[in-house]
């Protein structure tokens, strides 16, 4: 069959399969395909190839050692010596006391910086926003209910969390929802809800404004230990949305959300 | 491995947070594909955080993760031609893709389920098998999920180079994959 099927015709079916194509040339490839069985088993070979290595081959995490160092390397630049030592283990004895008090850092969370640096609301909630981002993504235990149902996660919520929760559904805008989890912010349980973007995930956390008459916001963006926030307040609600997506991405996603929420409200009766 | 650098300013390293920190993973992942093994893969990305580091007190970024691939790929290559010159085969050779698809042509469906059915080991061992230029857009298409834009950026090759690569590569997995005992 191959032999019949030019050079151009095979990119292009890996191109369909890959998703780089546009309507129109998709159209053409279908149509390609079910003309031309041969061509369709080829088509079939590489999506086995394609499935299996994506559920069996699944994306590396770096270990938290180098991540450790890494990290280090850029948070104290006078301990970095001309030459790094060959062996990887030299480095970690050095950079050791730094990367205790990181993970220390982190544990504590906002609560015993406040004590130091008093710090505004706004800095707290992000801080513990990103720490538990980053719990998340460290234990691979990024939620407490696990469904991509918003119907199943939004009961779950109110059992736990007194105000009722904003619960999209945003598949169709390819940030399916992977499921919900509560965090804390101070003392306040929050629901975070959590949606996934390729292997990125967006944890997107609801909090009451320092008062309900608070004026709504347009998303505002900003970078934490490299991690993007976006925020913006609706309805007297802060939202926060925390990602290791590159950054136009999270301000997409920030935009389905608040188009699928208005589109919510509306279609809920007032009380 | 060693790397001369003076220190480096707090712009730098802001940056460095912002645009090298939160794609350790694909970094790492790709350096672990690329050298075979873990212990290998973690000095190269140390390495190539070093070079970035540095780099980032004047260069300008305009696609992070494709930036930051790039630094692990050339890493990467030079170490391997340094410890493994044996190892390295940068093949880009059409008349491949030729015969792996022609050999095809006899056995249709049963390789389809083959190709379904192969572990993980399997798996890894074919990928492993592929000549680096072909290994590092399938590491970076299938499991980083990037675009061909994206990695057309980090290989610093045309859309057009990253398709065929990919199609070669894809071409010998599914040879090797669907003819399994």
């Amino acid at each position: 069959m191959t032999e019949r099927h030019s050079d151009d015709l095979k990119l292009l079916l890996h191109a369909a399969l890959d998703g780089e194509l546009d309507a129109a040339g998709a159209m053409d490839v279908e149509g390609r395909l079910s003309a031309d069985p041969a061509l369709a088993a080829e088509y079939a070979r590489l999506i086995a190839l394609r499935d299996a290595i994506r559920t069996r081959l699944p994306r590396e995490r770096a270990p938290d050692a180098l991540r450790a160092r890494v990290v280090a390397m850029a948070q104290t630049p006078s301990q970095i010596k001309p030459t790094t030592p060959r062996h990887p283990w030299l480095l970690i004895e050095r950079y050791r006391p730094l990367a205790a008090s990181l993970v220390l850092g982190v544990a504590l969370g906002a609560g015993a910086y406040q004590l130091f640096e008093r710090p505004s609301a706004d800095d707290d909630a992000q801080r513990a926003l990103v720490a538990g981002f980053i719990r998340g993504r460290l234990s691979g235990q990024t939620v407490d209910i696990a469904t991509s149902d918003r119907h199943t996660v939004k009961p779950w919520f109110s059992g736990k969390i007194a105000e009722a929760t904003t619960v999209v559904d945003l598949k169709t805008d390819g940030f399916p929802l992977v499921g919900g989890r509560v965090d804390v912010v101070g003392e306040t349980p929050v629901p975070t809800l959590i949606y996934q973007r390729r292997e990125h995930q967006i944890a997107l956390t609801e909090m009451p404004a320092s008062s309900a008459t608070v004026p709504s916001s347009k998303p505002r963006r900003e970078t934490r230990d490299g991690y993007s926030i976006l925020e913006w307040t609706e309805g007297g609600r802060v939202y926060a949305a925390v990602s290791d997506l590159p950054p136009a991405e999270l301000d997409a996603f920030g935009a389905a959300f608040r188009r699928a929420a208005a589109a919510e409200r509306e279609d809920t009766p007032k009380p | 491995m060693s790397f001369r650098g003076s220190v480096p300013s707090d712009a730098a390293r802001r940056r460095f947070n912002e645009m090298v920190l939160p794609h350790l993973d694909d970094a790492y992942g790709l350096a672990r594909w690329l050298t075979g093994n873990q212990t290998d893969a973690e000095d190269v990305v140390q390495d190539s955080c070093m070079r970035a580091l540095a780099s980032l007190e004047t260069a300008i970024v305009e696609r992070p993760r494709a930036w930051v691939l790039t630094i692990v790929r050339n890493t990467a290559f030079s170490w391997l031609a340094k410890n493994r010159p044996k190892a390295v085969v940068l093949t880009d050779d059409p008349q491949l893709l030729d015969a792996a698809a022609a050999r095809r042509d006899s056995a249709p469906d049963p390789e389809e389920a083959l190709i379904a059915a192969a572990d993980e080991a399997a798996l890894e061992s074919a990928i492993q098998a592929l000549p680096h230029l072909y290994r590092e857009v399938i590491v970076m298409r299938d499991i980083n999920g990037m675009s061909y834009r994206e990695i057309a950026a980090a290989i610093g090759a045309p859309q057009g180079t990253v398709m065929s690569r990919l199609a070669r590569g894809r071409a010998r997995l599914v040879d090797k994959l669907g003819s399994r005992a």
